[in-house]
């Protein structure tokens, strides 16, 4: 059966949407079982990023001047990079970056797509025209160029990656959001809505918000994922996050000039825990997808 | 549609986009701040430098008269003067572009190569334990950073195994280049017979482009399967099946169908490549328009940043256009948005 | 290495075989940037490195050797571009005949228009070459001859000739030079950023900016023939890579490496490394006119605040030596007994209490560091967790070294504290003083003003007498070190790194090689 059929069949079905949605993720783990690894990735970094400072064994910061650039011992299971300080404590303090960046990047890109997505496909006409030139527009543009040049024009701090990554990122859900409503918006109780006088702020975030949710909800996982890749990857480059602080992309820098000359655990170890954490959030969000956006779900 | 209907509309489609592409760019440089003189004229400016490009930019009127000067300017191909390099920026990308090009094209050239086959296998047994593989596969693809991934494999290759020459950029410090034809090294060798030339050249390009391979792959095997598996549970698909069509016959059917979409795919993943490369030429300091927009931008060469990107949206655009021509060829009554 | 050096073999073996024996000696160095500019009185990154081998001087040093190591002799000045001279009863008026025949690589001979029109162009300007002028109190320079040049000083000068060795202000060939003057730049300064026009041993051929520069030996060079025909400063971002390529023997020469690289290459024999003590000063600087550093006390504090030996250890692995004196000890009239700031967290905590800051300084201070010198981004960094632990919230803060270096320049000085290294070129204490702790210094880069010390390096500039002059900078550094504008750091020695089978380096002043004296053989 068609997908307006299908999703008019839902909307008909009076469960509400809490429960459909906890139905979904309790299905996560019987039918995706790589979702639910990456999950569990997840959930291992978080606990890594909360309870860091007991984990530690080292101070991340703090610099062991006579041990600078000392292969992984078992005073420092990860060695020490260029200015002494142990790589272990580093990586495991890193992990709140990824999180510290990417949830509030999420978040921000959820907070401006949504409203952007439900207003263009449901007003559609100059507005929606002109928004979506302007998302394609950006589109030409590779995204790592994009928010590499922006973050450099506008200060480097860990607040602005946070603000650029979030704004960058919101055409992808307000493009979902916006399939949504536009395949919602003739939808029966959306017209009785209408009829109903009620004020169009109240129809879209009252009535077809919960409803238009669900693809912009899958992709979270992904988007998160992306952020933690970009941000790792400016500040390899050297914009945004300055040294001595202890981010798996600025480690990733420093040690990338230690590799060609032998001293390999600089760089190794960082990238890992990104290569991990990015990879969960994959994962998770992979699962994500197939459960929550119904077309994917009738392929398998 | 005939080819002038399909000129018409892609003209009509581009023009709106250039102008808005040329827009974002202008405003690139004024974020946080109307008055780019500082970015562009750079930290090393004299105060007659600054008069000078506040004049000839028309800094000091409106916004909309900027725009107009610009747009003016990048039309006939002035893209300002970078403060790094003393040069003109056109100059300065016009020398690098055909050295990323050349490494975009093997890059995700074999990546395309290798990504469609597996992508394709992998959705013909959906679920079957190669497919379970290629998805995480695939997915681990997406995960690595690129950079890292260049760096660990010069560390294996080069320090450790001693296989491959140093990562020094496109041609070994005792070999002196071979004379300019097409710009590229291994080419022009060849066309030279300047034999160690070509052969420094390509066992340089050699680990560049298996690491843009490996990273080009992972979405194209995961968009091909996808693609594929859709094709196989179309109508038509069916419909050969129910007629009793042979495997064979069916899988030839899946891959015309597949073409388009896939083709077009991997022309929008492109773009992104190209940001990919950059990091790739950086690590690699392969001398190309990446390595070029990389350090533009962190030196804060403002001039040479607003050239670059738009360069590369231009890039974009026409390989776009480009792709869709090749579709049009392959399927002249596919309307495609 | 396998793979390099079966390359390197056959390739090499291919371009004898194609190009015959008899060719140009190249040497390649590779350097982490390619010069931005080549006007030496306006330095941008690596102008220096450069102007140094295409602008040559009127008077040089002489060499002699000491212990097995040839260096250049002090005490022996003798005419390189100039003949001879002749210097007045009062020491004001000095005039210099010029060698003839000496030719540009453009084919113009050397005439004393030529060397006014340099020292005219540095005082127009403003700046490095200006400040040398000064600094050997030199008013005027006049054409007197086609080869006779004189120069009027506005009192006598220990100096004067030392300074004449200097890169800058340059000898241009100025008819080529004259032939790129407009009406709005009337020195030629835009053409000379990326030309050069000089009557050194090298020219500059070509340029291609984040790649290479080319430079040619000069056909028509009055001195002997380098051994170098060609040398193609090559630039390779990572340091890493430039070590790489030297040990392959790809390259023959690289830019001051770091100290972990220099260890490295020492223990390595496909690598010749050279060492000299070196006169520069690395350090950490305090720009009284902020107004956390305005307050002596608090600047006291940061310097007790850092522990120097720790800093050694962790950044130049115990090679450098500790700095006590902004002169170097390899300057005569350096006193190391003033700079007494050893570590002390204690009395740190107590003069911040003093100033005003009882529980430290808790809005943040930005270090600036670039990537202009190697040791500037590990001192800021363990620096900065040094002077954390006492309260003081440094953060550590990457700009480029462009903007550095701009920053830095005399009319602007606004960073407040910053990494960097400068040192004498000319090894003497007054110059050394004048230039880094006057406020006319150009190397002062920190808007340090201290009307008394002033006074003292004035006095010092006029006097002639040597004993004189050391006692006027023994209370001037004495003065400075109370002062403690800077958190002095070290002396990083001198290292250059070369290919086994290049000889003749020499240490001079200004740090930078000549890559006339180098042979391959």
């Amino acid at each position: 059966m068609s997908d307006a059929t299908q999703t008019e069949l839902a909307h008909a079905n009076p469960l509400p949407v809490r429960a459909r949605v906890w139905n979904r993720f309790v299905g996560i783990f019987r039918l995706s079982p790589t979702g639910a690894i990456g999950l569990f990735i997840i959930l291992f970094f978080a606990l890594l990023a909360i309870f860091s400072a007991w984990i530690m064994p080292h101070d991340p910061i703090a610099a062991y001047t006579d041990k600078v650039l000392h292969p992984p011992s078992a005073e420092f299971w990860f060695g020490t990079d260029g200015n002494g300080m142990d790589v272990f404590s580093r990586v495991i303090y890193g992990a709140k970056f990824g999180f510290g960046i990417a949830i509030p990047a999420v978040i921000l890109s959820l907070v401006i797509g949504i409203p952007v997505g439900l207003i263009a496909g449901y007003r559609g006409g100059l507005l929606d025209e002109v928004l979506m030139r302007f998302v394609d527009g950006l589109r030409v543009f590779p995204s790592i160029i994009l928010a590499l040049a922006v973050v450099a024009a506008t200060g480097q701090s860990l607040l602005n990656v946070i603000l650029v990554l979030g704004v960058l990122d919101s055409p992808v859900f307000a493009r979902v959001v916006r399939a949504e409503v536009l395949g919602l918006r003739s939808s029966n109780f959306v017209e009785s809505a209408v009829a109903a006088g009620n004020p169009t702020w109240r129809i879209l975030f009252v009535h077809l918000l919960p409803n238009a949710i669900q693809g912009a909800m899958a992709q979270t996982a992904v988007r998160a994922a992306w952020a933690v890749r970009i941000s790792a990857t400016l500040a390899f480059l050297g914009v945004g996050i300055q040294a001595p602080t202890p981010e798996w992309g600025a480690m990733i820098r420093q040690g990338a000039e230690y590799m060609v000359s032998g001293q390999w655990w600089v760089a190794l170890y960082p990238g890992l825990a990104l290569i991990l954490l990015v990879f969960g959030l994959n994962l998770f969000g992979d699962g994500l997808q197939d459960l929550m956006d119904p077309r994917r779900r009738s392929a398998k | 549609m005939t080819f002038q209907r399909f000129l018409l509309r892609r003209a009509l489609m581009v023009i709106p986009l250039m102008i808005g592409v040329v827009f974002i760019t202008f405003m690139l440089v004024r974020i946080g701040g109307l008055d780019p003189v500082g970015r562009l004229a750079g930290p090393t400016a004299t105060q007659a430098e600054f008069d000078s490009i506040r004049n000839n930019l028309g800094l000091d009127q409106p916004l909309w008269k900027q725009f107009s000067i610009y747009l003016g300017n990048v039309v006939r191909g002035d893209l300002g003067e970078s403060w790094l390099s003393n040069r003109s920026v056109l100059t300065d990308i016009k020398e690098r572009a055909v050295i990323s090009l050349e490494l975009l094209f093997w890059g995700v050239g074999i990546g395309a190569l290798v990504g469609v086959p597996v992508g394709l296998r992998a959705a013909f047994r959906p679920n079957g334990r190669f497919d379970q593989f290629t998805r995480v596969l695939s997915l681990f693809g997406f995960s690595i950073p690129t950079y890292w991934l260049a760096l660990v494999m010069i560390f294996v290759f080069f320090y450790l195994l001693g296989w491959s020459p140093p990562a020094i950029g496109r041609m070994s410090m005792l070999v002196s280049p071979p004379d300019m034809i097409t710009g590229s090294y291994v080419i022009d060798g060849l066309l030279t017979a300047r034999w160690d030339a070509a052969w420094s050249a390509a066992s340089q390009l050699i680990l560049p482009v298996i690491c843009l391979a490996i990273v080009s792959a992972a979405p194209i095997i995961k968009q091909t399967r996808a693609i594929a598996i859709e094709v196989l549970s179309s109508d038509t698909v069916r419909y050969a099946h129910a007629c009793g069509l042979p495997e064979r016959n069916v899988r030839k059917l899946v891959l015309r169908n597949s073409a388009v979409p896939i083709l077009t795919y991997i022309g929008t993943e492109v773009t992104g490549l190209v940001g990919t490369m950059s990091l790739i030429e950086y690590v690699f300091a392969w001398g190309g328009l990446g390595q070029y927009g990389l350090n533009a931008i962190i030196s804060g060469d403002f001039t040479a940043v607003q050239g670059y990107v738009l360069v590369l949206a231009v890039f974009s655009v026409l390989v776009f256009i480009v792709i869709d021509f090749v579709v049009y060829l392959i399927e002249p009554r596919s309307e495609l948005s | 290495m396998n793979f390099i050096k079966k390359t390197a073999a056959a390739s090499l073996a291919l371009v004898l075989a194609t190009t015959g024996m008899a060719q140009a000696e190249t040497m390649i160095l590779a350097s982490p940037q390619v010069p931005e500019g080549f006007d030496g009185d306006a330095l941008k990154a690596h102008t220096q490195n450069v102007v140094t081998q295409v602008y040559e001087n009127l008077i040089g040093y002489g060499k002699m050797e000491v212990d097995g190591h040839t260096v250049l002799d002090p005490n022996d000045l003798r005419g390189h571009l100039a003949e001879s001279w002749t210097t007045s009863e009062d020491g004001k008026t000095w005039v210099f005949k010029l060698k003839e025949g000496v030719m540009s690589p453009f084919g113009n001979e050397l005439s004393a228009e030529d060397v006014a029109w340099g020292w005219n162009k540095s005082f127009n300007q403003k700046r490095t070459g200006n400040f040398i002028a000064r600094v050997s109190n030199v008013a005027s320079v006049e054409a007197l001859s086609k080869y006779e040049v004189q120069f009027n000083l506005s009192a006598p000068s220990a100096i004067f000739l030392s300074a004449l060795t200097l890169y800058v202000p340059g000898i241009y060939d100025t008819t080529e030079v004259k032939k790129h003057i407009t009406d709005a730049d009337p020195w030629a300064l835009e053409w000379m950023q990326s030309n050069t026009a000089g009557f050194g041993a090298y020219h500059l051929e070509s340029l291609r900016p984040d790649d290479q520069a080319v430079f040619v030996a000069n056909p028509n060079y009055f001195g002997d023939k380098p051994f170098y025909d060609k040398v193609i400063y090559k630039e390779i971002p990572s340091e890493a890579s430039r070590v790489t390529l030297l040990k392959a023997g790809q390259i023959q020469w690289i830019d001051r490496p770091s100290i972990q690289k220099v260890v490295d290459m020492q223990a390595d024999d496909s690598v010749k490394v050279e060492r000299a003590t070196s006169r520069s000063v690395a350090a950490a600087r305090m720009n009284p006119s902020c107004d956390v550093f305005s307050d002596v006390r608090v600047r006291q504090a940061f310097n007790y605040g850092v522990d120097k030996d720790a800093l050694n250890t962790a950044v130049f692995a115990g090679q450098a030596d500790i700095a006590k004196s902004i002169v170097s000890p390899i300057i005569a009239g350096s006193n190391q007994d003033y700079f007494s700031y050893d570590y002390d967290p204690e009395k740190a905590k107590a003069l911040l209490a003093e100033a005003g800051y009882p529980d430290g300084i808790k809005e943040p201070v930005e270090l600036l560091y670039s990537d202009a010198f190697w040791h500037q981004e590990p001192v800021a960094i363990q620096v900065a967790g040094m002077l954390k632990k006492i309260g003081l919230n440094v953060v550590p803060t990457r700009i480029t070294s462009s903007e550095m270096r701009a920053r830095a320049a005399p009319a602007v000085q606004d960073m407040c504290f910053f990494t960097w290294e400068d040192g004498p070129i000319v090894l003497d204490a007054v110059y050394a003083m004048y230039l880094m702790t006057h406020s006319k210094g150009v190397s002062n880069r920190a808007k340090y003003e201290n009307n008394d010390l002033d006074v003292l390096i004035d006095a010092g500039r006029q006097e002639l007498d040597t004993d004189k002059r050391m006692s006027l900078m023994n209370e001037a550094q004495k003065l400075w070190g109370a002062d403690a504008p800077w958190i002095l750091v070290s002396y990083p020695a001198t290292f250059e790194a070369m290919a086994p089978n290049v000889s003749g380096w020499v240490y001079y002043p200004d740090e930078h090689e000549r890559w006339r004296e180098l042979r391959g053989d």
